[in-house]
């Protein structure tokens, strides 16, 4: 059964993968406990492998473990995890080269329900060089440090954090800072160091040209964005099928990549293209000058270029919940289409005295009475009120992402783009209050929301997911995938989904109850 | 070769005497017969071997013929946007045959060359696709110039111009 046997006197660790039931609380693992070892089952595989491990040093240098034959070394052996562990540290390992390119930090990161589980699953562990397990080793070693530091930060044990960062700081320097987990860990190290040191400047929010900057790049670095513009305008398309005047309302307009897409797809339309309003609301541009205004001149002109009839509208606000509906100046006659890209999670956050702006704004959204609302979001849970759910929950979400940005080859767009995902960071590790805008929340959630607030789910069709297959296919990485989610789309990489799109139709609006009852209770 | 003398006599004439030349040059609309069936690597070939041949080549009707001659149906009142966008040719160069030729591999598997794309049928999601993908190209072209269309191609479409990792 291999080296286990020789490590732990019984029990069927094999049955490590099947044993272990994943809860929520941390459970030890049963069988290993009837032997006399407690091993938390989370733990199991990496205390396997570090078994594993001990086993390959002990063997390769049999000289520096005699001395445990010779002294009296009391460790306990029944926690086996910090048995193995101390063991190890003690024993010298040889330094090599490390070789970065069999693992990403996604093998450092487990997509585990319950606390952050190590695992590493290369194949033929013991035959690769010490070099790698150096690598290997420090990359575990700085996540195990990393979710330490959040633990003492979620306690509010600052001064303990401070001095885990500067041990993070110089953990960093032992992996390669370019890529992997040393990149994600280097921004996630940053992010705690502001929270920690700066907490007054931590957010990171930067002028509204900085951001249209920087979300243009993260729009050609990585797919994410075009999946998101060209699932919605399908849906979009689809639903103003046979009508004449539509309008759409852009949450987001930022320099308006999404529309011409559409509005070539209403241009060559079977019976010709509508007359289409465009209406974007965008951040208030400093000294005077009306980027809303400019972006919607761009459109114009293409519109014009391919017979469109155009009308664009600018609503600078800072906030969503800042606009109102008579802002946006809706036709009764025409059809409306509510297009939010990542924005919805920004109003969860509430106020004590106002709650949630998340409520009035999905009411006035359903009172425009809209034949679509398109919602794109991240595909994460980055609102539970505890510091380090938030944090553990991030630093899987942000190295997926990290991950699947590898593979984009332009360094000036993979940059930026990496910088726009750095704001998201600090927003979500650094912010509280009503300063934490990157409040995502999954899927199922949103579900039950817009539920709640009067919407019906629309299936997403087959076109929209060919669609984006197609997308995906162009771009050059391979592990990014597209899956049907009960009628929404969702974009993610080697299948853990990153970023999910639904659509939703508001429900008929309740008639008031007839008079006749205050008639009734009148004569009464 | 024979002549036919005024007189009514027929005369032997040596065959020393030229054929009649035909030259390509002097019948363009055989030419353009011609270049209509090629595949968008041998039309741009074609444009470099002298001046005529590279104003008959860069005519976009022949590209347009190129980018939608195995769509079926043949999209209708795609022209004129194609055109406001960019033309067919840019079209062709800038999205049809990096989408294609990707997806084609996808598909296929590795090998094949321009020729595959000739005789490959198109879906129309895939032409569709690349209208949109042309668009955005457009657009950007108009952002990034300041409201002047420059010719360089936009960097959201790069994408489509790096290699494969298959």
């Amino acid at each position: 059964m291999g080296p286990y046997d020789s490590s732990v006197s019984a029990g069927s660790s094999s049955g490590s993968s099947s044993s272990c039931s994943v809860k929520p609380a941390d459970p030890i693992d049963g069988l290993l406990a009837g032997a006399g070892y407690r091993v938390r089952s989370s733990e199991l595989r990496q205390v396997a492998q570090r078994l594993e491990r001990l086993e390959t040093v002990m063997i390769n240098a049999p000289t520096e473990v005699s001395h445990l034959a010779n002294d009296a070394v009391h460790y306990n052996p029944s926690d086996l995890a910090s048995w193995v562990d101390s063991l190890l540290s003690e024993l010298h390992q040889p330094e090599i080269a490390p070789d970065p390119s069999t693992f990403s930090d996604l093998n450092y990161i487990a997509h585990a329900q319950g606390g952050p589980v190590l695992v590493n699953p290369m194949v033929g562990h013991c035959e690769l060089s010490s070099g790698t397990e150096i690598e290997e080793d420090s990359g575990i070693r700085l996540v195990h440090v990393l979710m330490t530091c959040a633990e003492s930060v979620h306690r509010g044990e600052l001064s303990l954090a401070a001095s885990f960062i500067e041990e993070l700081q110089g953990l960093l320097t032992s992996v390669d800072g370019e890529r992997g987990i040393g990149k994600v860990a280097g921004y996630f190290i940053d992010a705690l160091s502001r929270r920690v040191f700066a907490p007054q400047e931590a957010s990171l929010a930067g002028s509204a040209f900085e951001n249209a900057v920087l979300y243009h790049h993260f729009y050609e670095a990585c797919p994410y964005l075009k999946f998101a513009h060209f699932t919605a305008n399908q849906a979009i398309l689809e639903a103003f099928d046979g009508h004449d005047c539509v309008h759409v309302i852009d949450f987001n307009l930022m320099h308006g990549l999404q529309w011409p897409a559409l509005i070539q797809a209403l241009a060559l339309r079977p019976g010709g293209p509508p007359l289409l309003r465009l209406t974007g609301i965008g951040p208030p541009s400093p000294d005077g000058h009306d980027s809303l205004r400019e972006i919607g001149l761009r459109l114009a002109e293409l519109a014009r270029s391919v017979n469109v009839r155009f009308a664009f509208r600018g609503v600078a606000a800072s906030r969503l919940d800042d606009v109102k509906p008579w802002m946006l100046q809706v036709n009764p006659k025409e059809v409306i289409a509510v297009n939010s890209i990542m924005q919805l999670h920004k109003l969860l956050g509430s106020d004590p005295s106002r709650g949630s702006p998340i409520d009035p704004v999905l009411e006035w959204i359903r009172n425009l009475n809209p034949k679509i609302v398109m919602v794109v979001e991240q595909e994460a849970n980055h609102n539970q009120p505890e510091f380090l759910d938030r944090f553990t929950e991030a630093l899987h979400y942000y190295s997926t992402m990290f991950d699947s940005l590898e593979a984009c080859s332009a360094q000036l767009e993979k940059s930026l783009a990496e910088m726009y995902i750095q704001r998201e960071i600090c927003n979500v590790v650094c912010c509280e209050g009503l300063a934490r805008v990157e409040r995502h929340e999954p899927l199922d959630k949103w579900r039950d929301r817009l539920g709640g607030a009067g919407f019906t789910s629309l299936h997403l069709g087959s076109n929209a997911f060919k669609q984006a297959s197609m997308l995906l296919t162009l771009f050059s990485a391979e592990g990014y995938c597209v899956e049907e989610n009960e009628g929404c789309l969702t974009l993610g990489w080697h299948s853990r989904p990153l970023i999910a799109a639904s659509a939703w139709q508001a429900m008929p609006v309740l008639q008031h109850p007839l008079p006749l009852i205050n008639h009734h209770q009148n004569v009464i | 070769m024979v002549n036919l003398l005024q007189n009514g006599d027929v005369c032997m004439e040596e065959l020393e005497e030229e054929a009649p030349m035909f030259c390509i040059n002097d019948n363009e609309d055989v030419l353009v017969e011609i270049l209509r069936r090629l595949d968008g690597r041998s039309l741009g070939s074609a444009a470099c071997v002298c001046k005529m041949w590279c104003g008959i080549a860069r005519n976009d009707a022949l590209w347009e013929h190129l980018c939608f001659r195995h769509v079926s149906p043949p999209p209708s009142g795609v022209r004129p946007v194609v055109v406001a966008l960019g033309g067919y040719r840019r079209l062709y160069m800038v999205c049809l045959r990096p989408v294609l030729s990707r997806l084609g591999r996808m598909r296929v598997g590795l090998g094949g060359g321009e020729s595959d794309l000739v005789r490959r049928v198109w879906t129309r999601q895939e032409v569709e696709l690349s209208l949109s993908l042309f668009c955005v190209d457009y657009y950007e072209r108009l952002l990034g110039g300041g409201g002047k269309l420059t010719d360089a191609p936009a960097s959201s479409l790069m994408f489509l111009c790096k290699t494969v990792n298959v």
